[in-house]
């Protein structure tokens, strides 16, 4: 599975590179990996609205810059860094909207969770999206990548440019967090 | 712990509404810009053999230009030995060459035949006379021709 989508990525790259199927073929980027950005992103950002303007910069900003990605980095890792950047730009500017601190932020996203509508309901799910909430941004973004995404540590480590060492000792940290989140609710 | 992230299952609990992602997909792929790279390129045309060597050939006659003015320059110099015979190798064979002085320079005495008939006709001289006398000079053969009254031909 994982070798059909590498010979699938790859077909994609060069149909990018070409000027005369780029266009459809970003189409097709945009449909396979429009939900799995969704997702890292709303997770970060918390609420269904900026995610999805965030996810619509995202691709743009693929789109704009289409020309330089040479197809060393894989697709998906390049696609997650403008993700990634784009939502921990977002964190920063409503902070500074807003004038809170990072230790005000985690309150801000709480009270966000609390008001999302785009929930299935479920309270324990709900509880650890606040939980993770809670952690540093570096955490948060490390812990959903690992559990959410259940993504490897070396694909973690070319998006985010930190070692697998560092990346496992992070997500052991913040389970260690949410566990302690969890024993303070109680 | 471990049981609640078990317990979990990795569901995040976060809802989208009713075909978010087919709607998004659609909309984002219309909304793309067009880029540079997608315009049609301009045709360029081959450029012809004039327009490749164009350049050179008004190089070159500028080159031309810049001798033959400084040639002028110094022709019309005074000091320039280009126009003094002294100088000149070719004038100086030329004026040494007595064929060359005679032909083209010594002609004062030389009179052409128009010139002649004309100052006959000036002077009076009467042709058909004369073409007539030239008859009887073939009749009478062994006899002195008188000059003609007014018209000595030993004066020509």
């Amino acid at each position: 599975m994982a070798k059909e989508t590498n010979l699938d990525d790859m077909n994609l790259v060069a149909r990018l590179r070409d000027p005369a199927t780029c266009r459809d073929a970003f189409g097709e980027v945009i449909r396979i990996y429009s939900e799995p950005l969704y997702k890292q992103i709303r997770r970060m950002v918390q609420t269904h609205d900026d995610a999805n303007d965030l996810l619509q910069n995202t691709f743009l900003k693929a789109w704009q810059s289409i020309e330089n990605f040479r197809g060393e980095a894989k697709l998906s890792t390049w696609l997650h860094k403008i993700a990634i950047n784009e939502s921990i730009t977002f964190l920063e500017k409503e902070r500074k909207r807003l004038g809170l601190s990072i230790d005000d932020e985690e309150s801000h996203l709480i009270n966000l969770i609390e008001a999302d509508t785009y929930v299935d309901g479920e309270e324990l799910e709900k509880k650890l999206r606040e939980a993770v909430a809670s952690l540093p941004e570096k955490q948060r973004l490390v812990f959903n990548m690992r559990y959410y995404d259940e993504m490897k540590y070396e694909q973690m480590s070319e998006i985010l440019g930190t070692s697998v060492g560092a990346l496992k000792a992070s997500y052991h940290l913040a389970v260690k967090k949410i566990e302690q989140y969890f024993d303070d609710a109680d | 712990m471990k049981d609640i992230l078990e317990k979990v299952n990795h569901k995040d609990g976060m809802t989208v509404p009713d075909g978010y992602f087919a709607d998004f997909a659609a909309k984002m792929a219309e909304s793309l810009p067009v880029q540079d790279w997608e315009k049609p390129q301009p045709k360029v045309m081959p450029r012809s053999v004039w327009q490749k060597v164009r350049p050179y050939i008004y190089m070159a006659a500028m080159f031309m230009g810049v001798w033959c003015m400084m040639k002028m320059f110094d022709l019309m110099r005074s000091d320039s030995s280009g126009l003094s015979i002294d100088g000149n190798p070719v004038m100086t064979a030329a004026l040494a060459n007595d064929h060359f002085i005679n032909e083209y320079f010594i002609n004062e005495g030389e009179i052409s035949d128009y010139q002649l008939m004309e100052d006959l006709y000036e002077t009076g001289f009467d042709i058909e006379a004369y073409e007539e006398e030239m008859t009887d000079d073939s009749v009478n053969q062994g006899r002195d021709i008188p000059d003609a009254p007014g018209f000595p031909l030993s004066n020509i």
